[in-house]
């Protein structure tokens, strides 16, 4: 305790050493707190569920496909039928729907479920009970979350047994549940009910050709192991590929991840660069402070050969630096965590709702957040002040010191340990900024990116047209002729544009279709692209040319031949040089015939930095959705225009309501949020980094000069000019830089896999951007030397020659 | 060769107030001269060499070296000619401690226009006419006083300096390495080397061929 004492006034004795040292390593563990708590909220704190690792999700892979399905009714029906290593196995068909009879009308997506979803996932309800087995195909039936009951119920405690309005129909809420973690169910999830197998508008037998729309999860029943589990399903694969070989799934794999798992995995690359990035950041914050514990440890050998020499022995000393070091990490760790504290909250903001964390959800404080920063920062007080202490505290340091030699050859070891100090620091930084470089060039490159279409001045909105009221093609059609009409009078829209999908936003799903001519594939190996139902004049308003052929037009309708137009690239593989025009293609699962009547420019529909292939549009009068995107050009603020479409809605269908209206510019933001995301935490990360690697430089070079003030001074007597001790003075400071800058491009190299899935057109061993990661700090670490370098070449020959 | 006319060194004390450490100093000296600096310690030797030397540049009057007026010239000439003419022995040797014997006499080397080949030859006829190749690759610090100074000698002379300065150079010796150094320096005089050196001894300054006595920054007395 005495000891403990003694440190904190040593201390307080210092403020500018403390305050310097407590700034550098607060920087370095704020941010590690920061990235920690984002990867508790994210991955560590877990699903809400009963042993979650226990429950897996099974998806299903085309046949030669990247892309991830879920999967199909029947092949759902299949496996459940057939397994025995699940003590449950369930299925949600996630649809949105409009909330009538609570104030406006509201759309919220629903998850359709089977009876046993809740069972399998092991959440147990708040109130009342989950769904029962014979409410799964007949009844109508909802269970709400408490966020909503909370919201729209005002917490009413006769909840139970209250209805829910859903698409106009009245369904009996029978439960109520704790809301669920946005990075399994997406946001706003706060209505489930039954009848998994029902989409509106689509006939069963539709339905059951194969289109994988169910989110299929199981329970490993207890020993049942993941290997087990993934034979077993593997049998049940083969079985429905023989069973149903004409399905559109047919040849379709399972994807098997565990629910951890399955939330987590697109972040993890990004997060483990991001940890990377801070743990670098930590170690070069610690490298400078050892460096100044160190200067500060052997300016105290009077002291230490005093207490030796009054019988302290070398670990009572020891203890003694040790104390001050994990003091000042300690100060650091309180500062650190109120830096994150303050940080956290900003990344959602950053992000543009890329990470699964709700506005204003996110929090660095936790007690799993504090425990870490106060681990890392007893941690870090050790190892930066350990080497420090044992150099200081060796007997023959003081031994040196009586005998009251030069003084210069005791500091050898010193010496080289901050050399290695700064090499590293420079190795660390050098590797964060490439990598910080790579990032922001793969960030502009993906900004500038032309997605195909003219996304200037778009507004986006989604109305569902409900069952009851719109229950075919026709009728669909017919109300998307009345709101195109009743909007494009509208004053102030430029374009309008009326599609069951619309690019970048949703997925658009996979048509499968092939050439009728020679050998027709079975359908389970033919290929899927994304399949548009648009509006006449549709390619005009967004701007996407028309190559070859004809724009659909009223003849285009129900009764006439199916007709469908193409992307550029997709008649490119299909049909090579051939003219695609006047040719047929079999499409969807059903294997419709229809004719191309044009090819269009290509479009980035699903990902920005992925450029499509085949790309289908079709005639809204000839196939639709219910699901309608209303898609407006004008330069009119978002309000007016949310306003104007509602009001041209009501007009139309009162029960009609309008969700997610956004500018499109927020989508665009969206498909870049990951992109900007980590380009402003590594950018940040490298300029902490550059910054303390610069200081830690300037500090080393500035503590040799001045231990080398004698020597220089000789120097200078024996003949040297200004030019020569810059010289020296920066050759010995560069050389460790230049070792670090060696072994950094070799560790940015190492590290370009790990970054490398996160970029876009630019490659991770980039060789202008590593070369110029290198020049820059190469440039600020010259810049640290000649500081002091300079200083050096001031110094008095007389007055240096003189003090020795 | 050197020439001062009323030359004086002056440390500001206080508001408009002086400390002169030398003041109206008038000294000629020939080439091929051996001069001995005496005086009581703070007289003003040290900083008389100093200014000799073109190492301290706060002094006033008029100092003439061979043809050149020193008092004329900007600090970067002063170190060309400095660099060209005049070598300097330290009372405490000031070899550089990480630096080995050979290193420590290439510096002086390193430091004018000498090619690689002409640096090694040098350095390799100074350890032989020093008799000190034997040592070549030790550390000062395994050298004895009286070797380390040798060495000192050796370095100040290897740029082949027309003027030699030493400021007590067997201050910290005993009297036998102390005889071996003078040895040394009449060794070099004869050669026609000018030396200038400052010394509290005696029989030291009987090597010299002229005595000047410093006091309080005024010259006392000259001996011929
Ligand atoms: N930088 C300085 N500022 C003030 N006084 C100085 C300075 N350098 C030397 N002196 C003074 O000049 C005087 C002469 O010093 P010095 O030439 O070293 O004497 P010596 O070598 O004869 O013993 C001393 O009194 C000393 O205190
Ligand atoms: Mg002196």
């Amino acid at each position: 305790m005495n000891d403990l004492k003694f440190a904190l006034r040593q201390l307080r004795k210092s403020p500018a050493f403390t305050s310097i040292a407590v700034i550098t390593l607060a920087l370095g563990i704020g941010l590690n707190t920061a990235i920690f708590s984002l990867i508790n909220d994210l991955f560590l704190k877990g699903l809400p569920f009963q042993e979650p690792e226990r429950v897996l999700h099974i998806l299903t892979k085309g046949k030669d496909r990247t892309d991830e399905f879920q999967m199909s009714a029947l092949r759902f029906m299949l496996y459940r039928d057939g397994q025995t290593i699940f003590s449950g196995f369930a299925a949600e068909n996630q649809q949105a729907a409009t909330v009538s009879g609570l104030g406006d009308p509201l759309s919220v997506p629903i998850f359709k479920a089977t009876a046993n979803w809740f069972d399998v996932l092991g959440v147990r309800p708040i109130m009342g009970r989950t769904f029962l087995p014979q409410e799964e195909e007949g009844a109508d039936v909802a269970i709400i979350t408490d966020r909503f009951w909370k919201a729209r119920f005002a917490g009413s405690q006769d909840i139970i047994g209250k209805t829910i309005v859903l698409d106009g129909v009245a369904h009996t809420i029978v439960g109520v549940i704790a809301k669920m973690p946005v990075s399994w169910t997406g946001p706003n999830a706060d209505v489930w009910t039954t009848k998994p197998m029902v989409i509106p508008g689509f006939s069963y037998e539709k339905m059951m050709r194969g289109s994988a729309f169910l989110r299929v999860i199981g329970r490993l029943k207890p020993g049942v192991t993941l290997d087990q589990a993934k034979a077993a399903l593997g049998t049940l694969e083969d079985s429905y590929r023989s069973q149903f070989p004409e399905r559109g799934d047919a040849q379709a794999r399972n994807i098997i991840k565990t629910l951890p798992e399955d939330v987590t995995e697109n972040l993890r690359p990004g997060f483990a660069t991001l940890l990377t990035a801070v743990g670098f950041v930590l170690l070069i914050a610690c490298s400078n402070v050892a460096n100044l514990l160190l200067v500060r440890f052997s300016g105290r050998r009077r002291e230490i050969s005093l207490r030796l020499a009054l019988g302290a022995t070398r670990g009572s000393v020891l203890r003694l630096f040790v104390f001050e070091s994990v003091l000042i990490s300690l100060l650091a760790g309180i500062l650190g965590a109120a830096l994150a504290w303050q940080l956290v909250p900003l990344v959602p903001k950053l992000t543009a709702n890329f990470l699964p964390i709700e506005q204003g959800s996110a929090s660095a404080l936790s007690v799993p957040v504090l425990l870490f920063t106060i681990g890392l920062s007893l941690v870090t007080g050790f190892a930066m002040g350990l080497y420090p202490a044992l150099q200081s505290s060796r007997a023959d340091i003081v031994d040196a010191l009586k005998e009251g030699g030069r003084g210069t050859q005791g500091s050898v070891r010193q010496q080289q340990f901050r050399k290695i100090l700064v090499g590293a620091q420079v190795a660390l930084s050098v590797t964060l900024l490439a990598g910080a470089s790579l990032l922001i060039t793969s960030f502009v490159r993906l900004s500038q990116q032309d997605p195909g279409f003219n996304t200037d001045k778009l507004w986006i909105g989604v109305t569902v047209l409900s069952q009851a009221q719109h229950p075919d093609q026709a009728r669909r059609a017919r109300f998307a002729e009345q709101l195109q009409t009743a909007l494009r009078a509208t004053p102030g829209f430029e374009d309008l544009m009326l599609s069951s999908s619309f690019p970048l936003f949703g997925n658009p799903g996979a048509t499968l279709y092939t050439r009728p001519e020679g050998n027709v594939p079975p359908v389970a190996e033919r290929k899927g692209a994304p399949s548009n139902d648009i509006m006449p004049g549709w390619f005009r308003a967004a701007g996407i040319p028309l190559i070859a052929g004809r724009d659909f037009n009223e003849q285009d309708v129900m009764d006439h031949p199916n007709v469908i137009i193409i992307s550029k690239a997709g008649a490119k593989t299909v049909f090579g040089d051939e003219n695609p025009i006047g040719k047929t293609l079999l499409i969807t699962n059903g294997s419709v015939p229809v004719e191309i009547v044009g090819v269009v420019g290509d479009v980035r529909s699903v990902q920005l930095n992925h450029a499509n292939n085949m790309e289908f549009y079709r005639p809204f009068a000839q196939e639709s959705w219910p699901f309608l995107k209303i898609v407006v050009r004008s330069p009119l603020p978002p309000e007016t225009i949310t306003y104007s479409i509602q009001t041209a809605l009501r007009s139309i269908d009162p029960s009609l309501a309008l969700i997610w209206p956004q500018p499109f510019s927020e989508i665009m933001a969206q498909a870049l949020g990951q992109a900007r995301l980590m380009m402003w935490l590594l950018g940040i990360f490298a300029g902490v980094a550059l910054l303390l690697a610069s200081i830690g430089i300037y500090g080393a070079v500035a503590y040799t000069v001045e231990q080398r003030t004698g020597e220089i001074g000789v120097r200078m007597a024996l003949g040297a000019q200004t030019r020569d001790v810059l010289r020296l003075v920066v050759n010995q400071g560069m050389k460790p830089v230049l070792v670090g800058l060696a072994i950094g491009i070799a560790a940015a190299f190492a590290l370009g896999r790990l970054i490398g899935s996160q970029l876009y057109q630019v490659s991770a061993h980039d060789p202008l951007l590593l070369g110029g990661a290198t020049v820059l700090l190469m440039a600020i670490a010259l810049m640290a030397c000649l500081l002091p370098a300079r200083r050096a070449t001031n110094v008095d020959p007389i007055t240096a020659l003189r003090s020795e | 060769m050197i020439k001062l006319r009323n030359l004086e060194r002056r440390y500001p004390l206080a508001k408009e107030k002086f400390f002169y450490v030398l003041r109206d100093i008038n000294i000629d000296i020939q080439e091929g001269e051996f001069i001995s600096i005496m005086g009581p310690s703070g007289a003003g030797k040290s900083t008389l060499l100093h200014i000799l030397g073109m190492h301290d540049h706060g002094w006033r009057g008029e100092y003439f070296f061979r043809e050149t007026a020193v008092h004329h010239l900007k600090t970067k000439e002063r170190a060309t000619l400095r660099n060209e003419q005049i070598g300097f022995v330290f009372q405490q040797y000031h070899l550089l401690d990480d630096l080995t014997v050979y290193e420590n006499l290439d510096i002086p080397l390193s430091y004018r226009r000498y090619s690689k080949s002409e640096r090694a030859a040098l350095v390799a006829d100074t350890l032989d006419r020093f008799q000190i190749v034997g040592k070549k690759d030790l550390y000062p610090r395994q050298l004895s006083g009286g070797q380390q100074q040798l060495v000192g000698v050796a370095r100040a002379i290897i740029a082949e300096p027309k003027l030699l300065l030493a400021d007590e150079p067997t201050g910290n010796l005993h009297s036998g390495q102390g005889e071996e150094i003078m040895e040394l320096f009449r060794k070099l005089n004869d050669e026609g080397m000018t030396i200038i050196q400052v010394t509290h001894s005696e029989k030291n300054a009987s090597y010299g061929k002229r005595t000047i006595q410093l006091r309080d920054g005024w010259i006392t007395k000259r001996e011929q």
